[in-house]
């Protein structure tokens, strides 16, 4: 009986030796510690080779997603949900932006920030605000490095961010299928099928994706633990990231985090195919453009004047 | 020239191929988003909410907008003195001498610069726990956007449809917007200059380049 | 029959270490280097993979940089493989046909390079096996650069068995069977001119990056590649000439010239047209070319570049054409090196770096290669020397003693 259990620790500890060995080269050299024993190892290793999400059945999503909850406790010690929210029916989100309200104070930039745990090292940030010149509409003539006190006088303020374009390129342009449009029009990206090949931000016409060139870093107590898979989860060096309308929120129903602080209401945030909705009503009644329309690109982002 | 003669056709055929299938993949058979937004005409079910909005006092709108009724934040909840008729009695002498302590801080700047407001453009004289118009006698103070779409008629307008103000957290569930109030200072309703909440690293510096 | 096949390969493959791992000391000390600048790579690459890609230069903004720029060239270089044989197997040219096998071996080393670029370029290089198809996912048709690495890895297919099966043959003294081999040779020549063609579409179907969403951009790297390819098989013809016992007609050097200044002169002729286009009607779009040639705000790190890019092709190719030393290797060597340079900027770091500046947004960063991007590079290129080196010295030794048997 002894011998058996004996037999048995040893065999276990093998096991261990090589799942340790294996995913040591799956890590990539990585330095990270390697403690947690063989069920880390394991979790780690099903990791490195688990499905783009778009083929997992619900119960390989639910598996990943207890990985990630476990490896966010081990890597960043702290408890995250991670969410498989799928897309509502009958939903088709839309966003406008209002120059003539703007006043360039950037709370949006800094709740964005904050929800979608983003890099503090790089200040990476997917909402830009572009300070502009009254008399031009090129915002290749903005400037988007201002600091000082706003609003300038004789200057307006333009938003950017991912405009979640219809035809968008950088689908069409990835090679492994690892950035795609939902059905409720968000352009998401699976960060663990993505290779990191940058192709998606060459295509881009509107600078609207971000690269992880390194680990970002997040200080523990300002991590979000509101995730999603395809939203605001814990990223890694090279994998590209970008906006999602905050589909951690945007998927229950609230406000994109942008959305909610902007402090002047320059933002309006809807469904599309609700013909009552505050964006329809936009559509309808103001005059609106979109940027680089002859692009072809089909953005679901608006610009009004009040 | 053999191979030469066949290998041409061939390559015509892959080039071919080559666009049509890469083409196709985007451009044919789909359909615009404004196509998409045309043929969405019917109102559809109420999208619920996973998250109610934060229990706060809010008011049914006296107006609906496109969508049917809605509400908005209420505003008397937020008042520090309210009700005014607890100072506000008909003794009017303890008024004046405390009026600079109890309201001194609130510089009136509403109004054109000629002609600008003064308190009994908006507040009730009379009864000080309502504002008024000229035409409206009583306006309850959660109801103020009645107040200040006399003369912003077109923000209300745009309010109530949407394109003006915010809603509170939820695209989705039940419409409950901020009120004019919310946002703008009734007594100074254009926003502050101030320094913005973060700004935008140059481009080409990488953090440990900032670090350095 | 695959007994026999296992019988006669393994010889094959024997000699052909011994021949390559055997030389004077000179050539050892050559091996020694390339050996140097691969570790010296190795080691830098290591340095990127813990620190992740913020370890080179490349940002936001200029998102791809010295990798994706000496891949685009290097494609150039493996495509003109075609220009030796196509009039070798087609227009059956006797002298050219002679040094196909070179021109061959240097495709292969350039696609080597191609690749350990592009795989260096990675964010996520152990998830490189989601490009494979069947195993990973494969945006295809839609995505050029799924495209590209299908194309790619065939002409490196093509151009690995294709010689291997001639070599194989010509080791055990027989003739190949030309009906096993020729449909594959002809299928490389579309294939070289596909290859090329879809790395050029693939910044060209780009209508984010005006400066190469520009129909001239495939034709112009097919011309750029016809000039820049031969000149680097001159060079390492020039080499095997004085280094070793095969013997080079000089008559090959003349072909091979007049290829260099028709590819060269259309290039020219294509430049000069774009330059034209940018600088006769400035229009937004052309912010790219006017950052290229005469730098923007302040920011023109590419300016002296693309100048001596420009004296240097113009003069190699009035150098070439005119012909003043009659196609004396001594001097044909340092014209055609220099052309090889004038083009690698021109098509390298002058094509890449300025189609991502100005940023969408209209903002611009500068890019200076980080020293671990300058060692990987340098290892990758070392590699791709060793590589070109492996497959002709044995190459060259079988080929010799075929001719000498048959003779």
């Amino acid at each position: 009986m002894k011998q058996k259990q004996d037999r048995r620790t040893f065999l276990k500890g093998a096991l261990t030796c090589a799942a340790a060995s294996s995913t040591l080269i799956a890590a990539g050299c990585n330095n990270r510690k390697l403690e947690g024993g063989g069920e880390e190892m394991s979790a780690r290793w099903n990791e490195y080779f688990k499905k783009n999400y778009r083929l997992m059945t619900p119960e390989e999503k639910e598996e990943t997603v207890r990985r990630l909850e476990q490896l966010a406790k081990l890597d960043y010690d702290v408890d995250v949900n991670v969410e498989t929210t799928p897309p509502k029916k009958n939903v088709l989100y839309g966003y406008a932006f209002n120059i003539s309200r703007c006043e360039g104070y950037m709370d949006c930039v800094e709740a964005c920030v904050k929800e979608n745990n983003l890099d503090r090292k790089s200040k990476t940030q997917y909402v830009r605000i572009f300070e502009m010149e009254n008399g031009q509409m090129d915002i290749t003539t903005g400037n988007g490095k201002y600091f000082h006190e706003v609003p300038k006088e004789d200057h307006f303020y333009m938003g950017i961010q991912c405009f979640h374009c219809e035809q968008a390129p950088c689908v069409k342009a990835c090679p492994t299928k690892a950035t795609w449009k939902e059905p409720d029009g968000i352009v998401v990206v699976d960060y663990d099928w993505c290779i990191g090949c940058r192709y998606c931000m060459a295509a881009c016409p509107y600078f609207g994706r971000r690269f992880n060139w390194h680990d970002p870093e997040v200080p523990k107590e300002e991590i979000n633990e509101n995730q999603h898979y395809l939203g605001n989860r814990m990223r890694k060096k090279g994998q590209m990231e970008k906006c999602t309308f905050c589909i951690q929120r945007t998927r229950n129903g609230k406000l994109p985090a942008c959305a909610d602080a902007c402090p002047t209401g320059s933002r309006v945030f809807g469904n599309l195919l609700d013909p009552n909705s505050e964006i329809r009503f936009v559509l309808k009644n103001k005059k609106v453009f979109r940027m680089k329309e002859e692009l072809g690109t089909d953005p679901k982002f608006w610009y009004f004047i009040d | 020239m053999k191979y030469f003669k066949t290998g041409i056709p061939i390559l015509l055929v892959l080039t071919g191929t080559m666009i049509v299938l890469s083409g196709c993949d985007g451009a044919s058979g789909h359909q615009g988003v404004m196509e998409t937004i045309k043929a969405a005409n019917a109102p559809v079910e109420m999208i619920k909410a996973t998250h109610e909005i934060p229990p706060e006092p809010l008011v049914r709108v006296s107006e609906e907008y496109q969508g049917g009724i809605f509400y908005t934040q209420a505003r008397k909840d937020k008042m520090e003195r309210f009700e005014c008729s607890s100072c506000h009695t008909d003794d009017g002498a303890t008024i004046n001498d405390t009026r600079e302590a109890v309201h001194g801080n609130i510089k009136l700047n509403h109004g054109a610069v000629t002609n600008p407001d003064a308190c009994d453009t908006c507040h009730n004289m009379s009864d000080r726990n309502y504002l008024a118009t000229e035409a409206v006698a009583k306006i309850d103070f959660d109801h103020s956007y009645q107040l200040c779409g006399t003369c912003h008629f077109r923000q209300k307008k745009d309010w109530v449809g949407g394109a003006h103000g915010k809603r509170i957290q939820n695209w989705a569930g039940k419409r409950a917007v901020l009120n004019c109030a919310s946002c703008h200072s009734p007594h100074s309703p254009r926003f502050a200059k101030r320094w913005p909440a973060t700004f935008s690293p140059p481009d080409d510096v990488l953090a440990d380049k900032v670090e350095e | 029959m695959l007994k026999t096949f296992k019988k006669e390969l393994v010889p094959f493959i024997r000699d052909a270490l011994k021949w390559n791992f055997s030389g004077g000391l000179g050539y050892q000390i050559y091996l020694s280097i390339l050996f140097f600048f691969m570790v010296v790579g190795f080691y830098a690459f290591t340095i990127q993979l813990r620190e992740g890609l913020a370890a080179t230069g490349m940002s936001d903004i200029i998102s791809w940089g010295l990798y994706i720029s000496n891949f685009t060239f290097l494609v150039g270089v493996a495509a003109a493989a075609v220009m030796l044989i196509l009039p070798a197997y087609v227009f059956k040219d006797k002298d050219l046909h002679k040094v196909v096998i070179i021109g061959e071996g240097v495709a292969v080393g350039a696609l080597v390079m191609c690749l350990l670029f592009i795989l260096a370029d990675l964010g996520g290089i152990i998830k490189a096996w989601h490009l494979t198809p069947a195993i990973g996912l494969f945006n295809w048709p839609s995505s050029i650069l799924a495209w590209d690495v299908i194309v790619l890895n065939g002409y490196l297919a093509l151009n690995v068995l294709v010689p291997a099966y001639i070599l194989f043959c010509h080791y055990h003294g027989r003739e190949p069977v030309a009906k096993r081999y020729r449909p594959f040779v002809f299928l490389s020549i579309f294939w070289a001119v596909a290859i090329h063609m879809v790395t050029a579409f693939l910044y060209e179907g780009l209508p984010a990056r005006p400066f190469w969403n520009n129909p001239l951009l495939g034709p112009r790297f097919l011309a750029s590649a016809f000039a820049a390819g031969p000149a680097l098989i001159t060079v390492v013809l020039i080499v095997i000439q004085s280094k070793t016992v095969f013997k080079v007609d000089s008559q090959i050097f003349n072909k091979l010239r007049i290829i260099i200044v028709v590819a060269g002169s259309v290039n020219l002729l294509m430049l000069f047209s774009e330059i034209f286009k940018e600088f006769y009607s400035p229009t937004h779009h052309s912010l790219s070319a006017v950052y290229l040639f005469f730098g923007l705000k302040g920011h023109n790190s590419l300016v002296p570049w693309i100048w001596t890019s420009i004296v240097l092709n113009l003069g190699s190719i009035v150098t070439l054409g005119f012909n003043p030393w009659k196609n004396n290797p001594k001097m044909l060597m340092p014209v055609c090196i220099t052309l090889f340079i004038a083009i690698w900027i021109e098509k390298g770091m002058g094509l890449i770096v300025p189609g991502l500046i100005p940023s969408p947004l209209g903002e611009i960063a500068n890019y200076t290669p980080s020293w671990v991007e300058i060692g990987v590079t340098v290892g990758i290129l070392a590699l791709g020397i060793f590589v070109v080196t492996m497959l002709i010295k044995p190459a060259l030794a079988i080929e010799q003693r075929y001719e000498e048997q048959n003779s």
